[in-house]
């Protein structure tokens, strides 16, 4: 244990040491461009830096014209608007807040499940038909969601799936961009390490499961971003698919927040904080998946 | 360790079912080490490819052992394969990738450790084991790649041009690397490459193919001295074998072998057996390679019929020997070795003595062999 404390301990040593001599290599034009990043970079930050302030801004300030970046007097007052506001109505906002939580990990998990054992035969088994399925594929990118929204309520209503749960998620577990995304970083992943494993003994799950999902996690991280976004902001399966209000979501709940009802200066703050309460998990998921972003690794192990 | 044999198997590939593959017949001995060598695209990787299960066959049978594998997956053939470009597991460290095809036979984890440690000593890559693959050197990760093919002791190992992506020396210091190994574990092997000296440094026989045909299987002494055939004898060998067309006709000493430039006199083995054959007055071409002409004083004082005289193009020095380029009024340059002693200048006019007893004479329409 101690040992390997002290090899911890070189390690970062190196690491720091690696870092010292990066920033000794930068020459001038680099320095402008990385201030020019930065600037750039903070300027990308104001719209957070004003929702975050906006949420905890007491009413008057709220109001206050011209709107100031920075609260001055913080208060939770808006967050436990929030929760009185919906003890009027018959469904708590934590019944929202639920449902939006279930039909989010169901159909993000979902969409990545789906998507890439949708792309592994695609991209590394040739089929009859594989390049025209590939297409159609594609093809269903180029569809507006309005265009699709009565034939998939003629589904879902034979299905029988209204008002539950699978009625959230299965409207949305085919994710396109998501098969595109998968099948082209499948593609980069040379057969002769399918091949290898193949003669190594693995069976098509295990070559799936450990040699070409760990190579694509890149791209896996990336849908996952798009998918959990797709799933946590989507209003429109509670829209048309639920008519009973416990099941929906949080996004359709945002949405009456201001428009449908008539006091809608009192409900400022109010929205405020939901509109935090909305963007927070996706920034969440965004920095816990960001790192695998930079990191591509497909290529490095061969030459 | 098994014996290998290829009845009569076909490959045709895509829609015009173009042939690959024709009619290969081949039996690989237990324990041994045997070459596919040729020209690219003559079907080497895809016999290999079919033999480890990577390919459909398109027609005939394949035995492994006393079991036709034809409709063997890969994993139940018990082969393993080193391939190009080494094809390690880049997600994986150097030891998860040798233990990888161990893991998915589920041997429990002690022995897993030991066959994993000692194919490491074996191939001197224990100080990597925790590394990724890309934090390696190309002979590393070479190296690897045959941890991970011999910690499973398979029925055979099948090489697809191993060594191609490394320099040099390397590529020498890896030749007798894998031939030690083999000579340690004794395992059938098939190496394909289409370098024709890896081929015969290494081959206990070497297949040369074209086209995806066999043009001849044998000893890399047998393939050398006695080629079966012109593709062959042009293919092994560097500087290449010369060929001079010529016909054969009677002369007062014995059967002669006439250009027109030149005359030479066939030894009698030779003129027998190319008589038999009734070639007389037919136009045949001469084998002859480099070592077997000589600028040898008493040589060229013994035989004034196997002498060729000739002007020297250009010479080339490559150490412990000395190639020289002659015009003899041919199309193509004789090609001659000599011992660097002899040092010509450029346009000289020169005289080499052909060993006779050396010359192989080859049919001018089949190519084939016609003298022993
Ligand atoms: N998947 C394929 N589809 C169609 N034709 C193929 C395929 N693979 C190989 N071929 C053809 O089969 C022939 C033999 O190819 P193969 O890869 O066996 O050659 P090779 O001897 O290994 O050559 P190299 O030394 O370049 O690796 C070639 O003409 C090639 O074009
Ligand atoms: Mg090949």
């Amino acid at each position: 244990m101690k040992v390997d404390m002290r090899l911890q301990g070189k390690r970062l040593v190196y690491r720091f040491e690696d870092w010292l001599a990066a920033v000794r290599r930068i020459d001038r034009t680099q320095i402008v461009i990385i201030i020019g990043l930065t600037l750039l970079s903070a300027f990308m930050l104001l719209p957070l830096v004003y929702l975050f302030n906006h949420a905890f801004k007491p009413l008057h300030e709220l109001l206050l014209f011209p709107p100031t970046f920075i609260v001055n007097e913080p208060t939770m007052q808006n967050f436990t608007d929030l929760m009185a506001l919906t003890q009027t109505t018959f469904i708590p906002v934590s019944r929202y807040i639920f449902n939006s939580v279930i039909v989010t990990v169901l159909a993000t998990a979902g969409m990545v499940f789906t998507g890439s054992l949708c792309a592994y035969p695609l991209s590394k088994h040739k089929f009859p038909g594989g390049n025209w399925f590939f297409g159609a594929i594609m093809v269903s990118l180029l569809f507006a969601t309005e265009v699709i929204s009565i034939p998939r309520y003629v589904v879902v209503q034979s299905l029988g799936i209204m008002n539950t749960y699978l009625g959230h998620v299965l409207p949305m577990i085919a994710l396109p961009v998501g098969v595109f995304l998968l099948k082209q970083f499948m593609d980069q992943v040379p057969n002769e390490l399918l091949e290898a494993a193949k003669i190594d003994g693995a069976s098509e799950v295990k070559i799936f499961l450990r040699i070409v999902l760990p190579l694509v996690t890149p791209a896996m991280a990336t849908i996952t971003i798009i998918a959990f976004q797709t799933a946590w902001g989507n209003a429109e399966t509670s829209t048309l698919f639920m008519q009973d209000d416990a099941m929906k979501t949080l996004p359709f709940y945002m949405g009456t927040l201001t428009s449908n009802l008539a006091n809608s200066v009192a409900r400022q703050g109010a929205a405020a904080a939901g509109a935090l309460i909305m963007f927070l998990p996706s920034l969440i998921i965004f920095l816990i998946y960001q790192r695998k972003f930079i990191a591509t690794m497909a290529h490095s192990g061969i030459k | 360790m098994a014996k290998i044999l290829f009845n009569h198997v076909y490959k045709r590939y895509g829609k015009y079912k173009e042939v690959a593959v024709n009619d290969f017949n081949l039996q690989v001995e237990d324990g041994e080490f045997l070459v596919f060598v040729g020209p690219s695209g003559c079907g080497k990787s895809t016999t290999l490819r079919m033999l480890a299960g990577l390919e459909d066959i398109s027609g005939g049978e394949i035995y492994i052992g006393d079991t036709v594998v034809n409709d063997f997956s890969p994993k139940d053939r018990d082969i393993s394969m080193v391939f190009q470009n080494y094809a390690l597991y880049p997600n994986l460290s150097v030891y998860e990738n040798i233990a990888f095809g161990l893991r998915l036979r589920k041997l429990p984890k002690h022995e897993i450790d030991l066959s994993v440690k000692r194919a490491a000593r074996v191939l001197e890559i224990e100080n990597f084991l925790e590394r990724k693959p890309r934090e390696l050197s190309g002979g590393q990760r070479q190296r690897v790649a045959l941890g991970r093919a011999i910690v499973r002791k398979p029925q055979a190992f099948l090489y697809d041009e191993p060594l191609s992506n490394l320099d040099a020396r390397l590529r020498v210091q890896m030749r007798s690397e894998i031939i030690s190994l083999h000579k340690k574990m004794g395992v059938t092997s098939i190496y394909v490459t289409h370098d024709q000296v890896e081929a015969m440094t290494m081959g206990d026989r070497v297949v040369v193919m074209n086209k995806g045909v066999i043009l001849q299987v044998d000893t890399p002494e047998r393939l050398y001295n006695r080629p079966n055939n012109i593709f062959v004898a042009n293919f092994i060998g560097n500087p290449p074998m010369n060929f001079i067309p010529g016909k054969l006709q009677e002369g007062s000493g014995g059967l002669e072998f006439h250009t027109n430039r030149f005359a030479l006199l066939l030894t009698k083995q030779h003129a027998g057996q190319l008589r038999k054959q009734n070639l007389i007055d037919k136009t045949v071409i001469l084998g002859i390679r480099p070592e077997h002409i000589s600028f040898e004083e008493n040589e060229i004082g013994g035989n004034p019929q196997s002498l060729i005289s000739g002007v020297l193009e250009f010479g080339e020095f490559v150490g412990s020997d000395r190639y020289y380029h002659l015009k003899i009024g041919m199309e193509s340059l004789l090609i001659a070795r000599a011992h660097p002693k002899y040092h010509f200048n450029d346009g000289m006019k020169v005289t080499a003595a052909i060993d006779m007893e050396k010359a192989l004479f080859y049919h001018k329409e089949t190519e084939n062999l016609l003298t022993d």
